[in-house]
């Protein structure tokens, strides 16, 4: 197991390094410079501000600093405002993103698993069609088209919820909600096909004869075994939250990280486009390794599989 | 006893047909696997509502332009955000198609829009046909979408085949590279490269290509693998096959019902993220649109226009729930040991 452990941080930490190579040079490619609009600026100032933020230096040198900085956790500093890091702006943008998308997976997670064991219960009825319906849907339609129709309906027309900003725990409804929706589908899909599986299992029937009530067989039995796979889908899930917060920060003007990043990409402020992106590859790649490390502990079985690989 | 109740004459049996020289007969017709798994989709009717949703779709995007008389940039400004006006439906008042916005005022005699001019979805802030505007995005974003899921296929099918066919060596180095790059996120990978590239239908499709074919070739990869060792593969080597033969004649045909579902999922997965570029911006640029970007600009004016941002949106909602139920349905006939 440690040693499974290591080679996949050893894989981690390569893909980062690619990943933040990649950015470096393809962020070197694009044309002109962000001081280049700035018609005022002389060629004295222009050069000043290069000199200050280390462009005029030969492009090896810019990478060797920039993955030197980049080991000790410094992502440098930002072109929108003066004397600025990187680091800062994640770091405030953290609390609003973070809480949107804790809040998201908190309700997602809950309301999909209720969906989930209420369909495989009453499998082939009308509450299993409703909830695979509602399942579909929740899948195919993207979150920004939902937040928008949720902004545009609750927000405006309706005015039961503010539409946009952040100033409060009623500003958290409408973005969590629309971004809980991939989350409500994923669960409730997944738990219902988990539990129609050990329903029929000879465990269950077992405990059945055995006299064990229905709601012992049902949440003893049934659910905590089927809690166990879906430590799978954790990780895309995550990934879903991630893409969907980048959009649903935009339309609720939510001051997080995603919101940032589009900022940031608009303006050609490079070091906020590098930083973001290895922060969002950095977390990503981070829950991928803990969800299967984690699943690995779980469920014994994979493990061993899991060891080989 | 149920057996009782029905009496049992000698009238019901026949004699079996001992003729030993039609032991082997079948006395049903055979169907192959692709008429089988046909007949189980034509069973599903979600499948099927959205198999015909997507022709429809397809269909309409192609004809419908030609329905109008204006383009997808002719601009005139004096016409400016019409709310939508379909003729003969225009009486009825709850659809809320009879050319009045939402306050109350029909726009068309205000601007003073001549009486037989019908805009069918309404018109944009600079006054273009939204009509022509929602199908064309939609021929685009389907271009977009078949186009990136086709090169991905291809690349992933060629990938994954050569990997898992070698094996040995090959498939080592083949298999750390791809380990490698399913690290990264392909959202990282896809808003990087546009940045790069100007945003335009080719470079959105070269960004989906760049991460996309990474999951079909694992599949494939994986189904080959599985099929390799298996004795009809053996027994046609035995036989003197050739590689080539081996992997046209028995190992791609028992793919492609994986390979097919698997591009089920791609396309709408493209459509998502070709309508996700243009929504942050990074998208297909004016003139032209596809449903992301008109949902974009919808979004922008939704409080005074919703007309703008419904209709595109609602094409895009209506063809990713067809190719999800699709796939579903598509992967429950061609595997039915998958079934989920």
């Amino acid at each position: 197991m440690l040693r499974y452990i290591t080679q996949r941080v050893l894989y981690m930490i390569l893909t980062l390094l690619i990943i933040a190579t990649i950015t470096f040079f393809l962020m070197k490619l694009l044309p002109g410079s962000p001081f280049n609009n700035q018609d005022k600026l002389t060629e004295t100032q222009r050069y000043a501000l290069n000199e200050k933020y280390g462009l005029n230096d030969p492009v090896p040198v810019q990478y060797i600093n920039y993955i030197t900085k980049l080991a000790q956790g410094d992502l440098g500093y930002t072109f929108q405002f003066d004397g600025r890091t990187v680091n800062s702006l994640i770091v405030n943008g953290m609390g609003p993103s973070a809480t949107v998308g804790f809040e998201a997976l908190l309700f997602g997670t809950i309301v999909g698993l209720l969906l989930g064991i209420m369909a495989a219960l009453k499998h082939n009825t009308f509450l299993d069609y409703g909830a695979m319906v509602i399942a579909v849907f929740g899948i195919a339609i993207p979150s920004f088209v939902f937040a928008g129709l949720l902004q545009y309906y609750v927000g405006v027309k309706l005015q039961w919820l503010p539409v946009a900003f952040w100033n409060g725990p009623e500003y958290h409804i409408l973005p969590a909600f629309s971004l809980s929706v991939g989350v409500i589908a994923t669960v409730a899909r997944f738990m219902r096909t988990e539990m129609l599986e050990i329903l029929g299992t000879d465990y269950i029937l077992m405990a059945r004869s055995k006299g064990v009530s229905k709601s012992a067989v049902i949440f003893k039995h049934c659910v905590r075994n089927s809690l166990i796979p879906i430590v799978t889908i954790l990780g895309p899930m995550a990934i879903g939250l991630i893409t969907g917060s980048l959009v649903i920060e935009n339309i609720f003007a939510i001051p997080g990280i995603g919101e940032q990043f589009v900022k940031a990409i608009q303006v050609n402020d490079y070091p906020v486009i590098m930083g973001t992106t290895l922060f969002f590859s950095f977390l990503i790649v981070a829950i991928i390794l803990i969800v299967d490390i984690l699943y690995g502990i779980i469920d014994p079985r994979i493990r061993v599989a899991g060891g080989k690989s | 006893m149920s057996m009782s109740e029905r009496k049992l004459t000698p009238d019901l049996f026949r004699p079996a047909n001992l003729d030993s020289n039609r032991a082997e007969e079948i006395s049903k017709p055979s169907l192959s696997f692709w008429q089988d798994a046909f007949r189980r989709l034509k069973q599903n009717k979600g499948a099927m509502l959205g198999l015909f949703a997507i022709a429809f779709i397809i269909v309409f995007s192609l004809i419908a332009p030609t329905f109008t008389k204006y383009d997808i940039d002719d601009q005139e400004l004096m016409r400016a955000n019409l709310p939508p006006k379909i003729p003969g439906l225009e009486k009825v008042e709850f659809l809320g198609v009879n050319g009045v916005d939402i306050r109350d005022v029909n726009q068309y005699e205000m601007k003073n829009v001549p009486k037989d001019d019908y805009f069918w979805f309404g018109t944009d802030s600079l006054g273009r046909d939204q009509w022509t505007r929602v199908w064309k995005g939609t021929q685009i974003s389907l271009y977009i979408a078949f186009l990136a899921s086709a090169i991905e296929l291809i690349i992933g099918v060629a990938y994954g085949g050569i990997s898992a066919f070698y094996g040995g060596r090959t498939d080592d180095i083949m298999q750390r590279i791809v380990e490698v790059l399913v690290g990264i996120p392909n959202l990282v990978v896809i808003i990087l490269f546009i940045i790069i590239l100007d945003p335009g239908i080719l470079s959105i499709t070269l960004a989906l290509v760049i991460t996309g074919w990474i999951g079909m070739s694992r599949i494939v990869r994986a189904q080959i693998i599985s099929l390799k060792n298996r004795e009809f593969v053996l027994a046609s080597k035995t036989l003197g096959s050739t590689n080539g033969r081996l992997i046209s004649k028995h190992l791609l045909p028992n793919t492609l019902g994986a390979i097919i579902v698997t591009s089920t999922f791609t396309i709408p997965g493209a459509i998502f993220f070709e309508s996700f570029l243009s929504f942050i911006g990074l998208g297909i640029q004016p003139p032209i649109a596809s449903l992301g970007s008109l949902i974009a600009d919808g979004f922008r004016s939704i409080r005074i226009y919703p007309h703008l941002a419904i209709y595109p949106a609602s094409v895009l909602c209506i063809l990713m729930i067809s190719f999800n139920l699709l796939g579903d349905g598509l992967r429950d006939a061609l595997d039915p040991k998958m079934r989920r």
